[in-house]
């Protein structure tokens, strides 16, 4: 445990074999997996290359934030770029309305800059992390390659409207059909285009299915039905080349039905709020003021393979850099006792550290 | 703070966005969430009236209590109900919910003409039809497709008594993206539900403002008399989460105190609880390189081996069993520590386990008589 494993080891995973892939945002990754984009270049990274075709990928959102939103929009602008072909439902009256909102690619010139921080004299002991060197294995090398496969979506530059009005994007309102039989029909056409049956890799597409089980659907207190929806809706996506994503809010279900909806997930998220201006975590953290949320990464989809993922850090923290795009960061974590939460395991943060730590006591 | 969520309800909607929605919430440990609501509502009125709020108008949504007692409270206030240019009014939702009067008397209309503020409505049950009547008495009142109103639930608890938290929930979203509502806000009994229809109003709404007693009663009962009940009985704690538009969400504590003409708010007095824990967020460090004072106490007594104990005596290296001193008065020599007599050709029987009592070597079953 007091090893600290350098990031530059000839055993890293190989992410840089960019081969093959005749159509663009479609990445080989191990074990026979095809990865798509998530839109956040960082999340493609911790996840070990993007979302896995094939896959059911589930967001479990907060209450108090909206931060699941964030990750919907980089996901859907991601795959209007590539030209994949997007089904997206919600529970608002009119979902065409959202897509007002996706984010388009940020100008070259602003570059996301991942330097540490500016204190050349001050360097913070427990903060090493900070200062490795992260050998981008294809981001320095092979800079437009990387951008061809994830976009840095800028937050506040809207997606221009030849990608959202082109026949690629079909939406669905669920807030007023007394079932989900609807909305298991349009995927079931939607997925049929992409089925893997007929040989050869075909294009992929992304669903997007935002706040599930909110309180307004007709249907939220049918959690069997919204549970064999979700099984119906992962079998099909695992036969065909989609990636299908789905938020929804843990604490208005049932304990039994979210634990469940958990295990069915390949890929599991879960972003949570931060209690604004709260001095306690000021001085547990770094780099608070410019956070906006909390991620955490439950379960990677691991198709094809019986192996786990097993990550360094399972929390990271949500920030807009330069407020226009999603970057997620290992949390700093002050060697203070935080005591009074659960522990997660040995998989931390940056928990794991020299026992040659200055401190001032 | 109850200030900065009057603000945030005066100042309403922004383009394009959802309307500020608050969520009183109270319960039997603290059953003034009335109070707020009325403190809140006569706020907001006052600011009506005077222009100085995004709303022009008022649409009341009367469950629990009559109209009447509104437009009293009003007056009572200060607020000027009968003003010519006409901003309030009020859904009497309370004398005849489900509409049995209708059924038991077959005369006909029961409606009041020289009433301009108040209208009735029944079949409470029918979420969508209630959601028209807010909308169309709200556009009489506001006029244009640019003006807003306001609309106050009375009580949230009523609308779900009658009908699902599915419909309710689609009420209040609805209410939030119609172009002309600038805010909404509503009271809420929570131990009347179950927690599932709590956290789905707390998940529509975007300030929760909750009414604690000041100390937890520790059986849940309250019924002993004791100082801390005694307080509970006009003062309490008010706990807001507001969800901040950058996705923080800013939680705020006062104490609130109830009087004969209103509440008062006061900023927390002493720290009576424990502070708010944010632990649960972030994960947990492995380790702690600091000192709890017990840690510290325990430190100092720890007595080292090897370290000259400094009495004279021949130093006795402490291996965790029994001392030297101890074993020699007891009666058999059997236990012990270690003996420094090695130089006399004896055969020293040490024990292995010390805890056993000497003279355990006879049969236990001796002391049996069969």
């Amino acid at each position: 445990m007091a090893t600290t494993r350098t990031r530059v080891s000839s055993f890293a995973p190989n992410l840089s074999s960019v081969k093959s892939s005749q159509h663009l945002g479609l990445k080989n990754g191990p074990n026979g997996a095809t990865f798509i984009s998530s839109g956040i270049s960082d999340l493609d990274k911790i996840l070990g290359g993007g979302f896995t075709l094939g896959s059911l990928v589930m967001i479990m959102e907060d209450a108090e934030a909206p931060h699941h939103m964030l990750l919907l929009r980089n996901f859907m602008s991601q795959g209007l770029l590539h030209r994949q072909p997007l089904l997206y439902s919600s529970p608002s009256k009119d979902p065409r309305g959202f897509l007002g909102t996706l984010p388009s690619p940020g100008s070259s010139k602003d570059d996301i800059s991942r330097e540490p921080s500016h204190e050349k004299d001050l360097r913070i002991a427990w903060q090493y992390k900070k200062y490795f060197s992260v050998p981008q294995l294809n981001i320095n090398t092979n800079n437009g390659g990387q951008h061809d496969y994830c976009n840095d979506l800028d937050l506040r530059k809207p997606l221009e409207r030849h990608f959202i009005t082109s026949n690629n994007v079909d939406c669905v309102s669920i807030q007023n059909s007394q079932n989900l039989d609807v909305l298991k029909d349009r995927c079931a056409e939607f997925l049929a285009q992409f089925s893997r049956n007929e040989g050869g890799s075909s294009s992929a597409g992304r669903i997007a299915i935002q706040s599930f089980c909110s309180p307004q659907c007709k249907y939220s207190d049918m959690e069997w039905h919204m549970l064999s929806f979700i099984r119906s809706l992962k079998g099909m996506a695992r036969s065909s080349n989609v990636v299908v994503v789905v938020t929804f809010p843990p604490s208005l279900l049932s304990p039994s039905c979210s634990k469940r909806l958990q295990h069915m997930a390949d890929t599991l998220l879960s972003v949570r709020a931060i209690p604004d201006e709260d001095k306690e975590l000021a001085k547990l953290l770094t780099g608070y003021q410019d956070m906006v949320g909390l991620l955490n990464v439950h379960k990677v989809a691991r198709l094809n393979t019986q192996v786990p993922v097993i990550l360094e850090a399972t929390t990271f923290s949500i920030k807009l850099q330069k407020r226009k795009y999603l970057v997620f960061e290992c949390l700093n974590q002050a060697p203070v006792d935080g005591s009074g939460g659960s522990s997660y395991g040995n998989y931390d943060g940056c928990s794991r550290s020299t026992k040659a730590v200055s401190l001032d006591f | 703070m109850a200030e900065s969520v009057c603000r945030s309800l005066r100042d309403g909607a922004l383009e394009g966005e959802l309307a500020p929605t608050l969520t009183i919430k109270d319960s039997l440990a603290s059953p003034f969430g009335f109070n707020v609501f009325s403190h809140i509502l006569v706020q907001l009125s006052s600011q009506i009236v005077a222009g100085k709020s995004q709303s022009q108008g008022m649409v009341i949504v009367a469950l629990s209590r009559s109209p009447s007692s509104y437009i009293d409270l009003l007056k009572m206030n200060g607020v000027d109900v009968e003003s010519s240019k006409k901003w309030i009014h009020i859904l009497d939702c309370y004398t005849d919910p489900l509409g049995w009067k209708d059924k038991t008397r077959k005369s006909g209309d029961i409606t009041d003409p020289s009433n301009q503020i108040l209208s009735s409505y029944k079949t409470v049950k029918d979420v969508n039809r209630l959601f028209s009547v807010i909308c169309d008495l709200g556009r009489g009142l506001v006029g244009g497709s640019k003006s807003r109103f306001c609309v106050a639930i009375d009580s949230l608890s009523e609308l779900l008594r009658h009908s699902s938290v599915q419909s309710v929930a689609s009420l209040l979203s609805n209410l939030r993206s119609h172009e002309q509502i600038s805010c909404i806000f509503g009271l809420l009994h929570s131990d009347l539900h179950e927690e599932r229809a709590v956290a789905a109003v707390e998940y529509t709404s975007s300030m929760v403002a909750s009414v604690d007693p000041f100390h937890h009663s520790v059986d849940g009962q309250g019924s002993n008399l004791g100082n801390s009940s005694r307080q509970n009985l006009t003062k309490g704690k008010f706990n807001v989460r507001s969800k901040r538009r950058n996705g923080r969400v800013r939680v705020t504590c006062e104490e609130f105190r109830v009087e004969p003409s209103g509440i008062s708010f006061a900023p927390v007095s002493s720290v009576d609880g424990a502070a708010v824990a944010v632990a649960g967020l972030i994960p947990k460090v492995q380790f702690n390189l600091q000192l709890s004072e017990k840690e510290r106490v325990d430190r100092s007594r720890v007595v080292l081996p090897f370290e000259h104990q400094g009495t004279g005596k021949p130093i006795q290296i402490y291996d965790g069993r029994r001392s030297l001193e101890d074993s020699n008065n007891e009666a058999t020599p059997i236990s012990g520590g270690k003996k420094e007599d090695s130089g006399r050709g004896e055969i020293i029987y040490y024990r292995d386990s010390d805890d056993e009592m000497p003279d355990s070597d006879e049969d236990p079953d001796d002391d049996l008589d069969i």
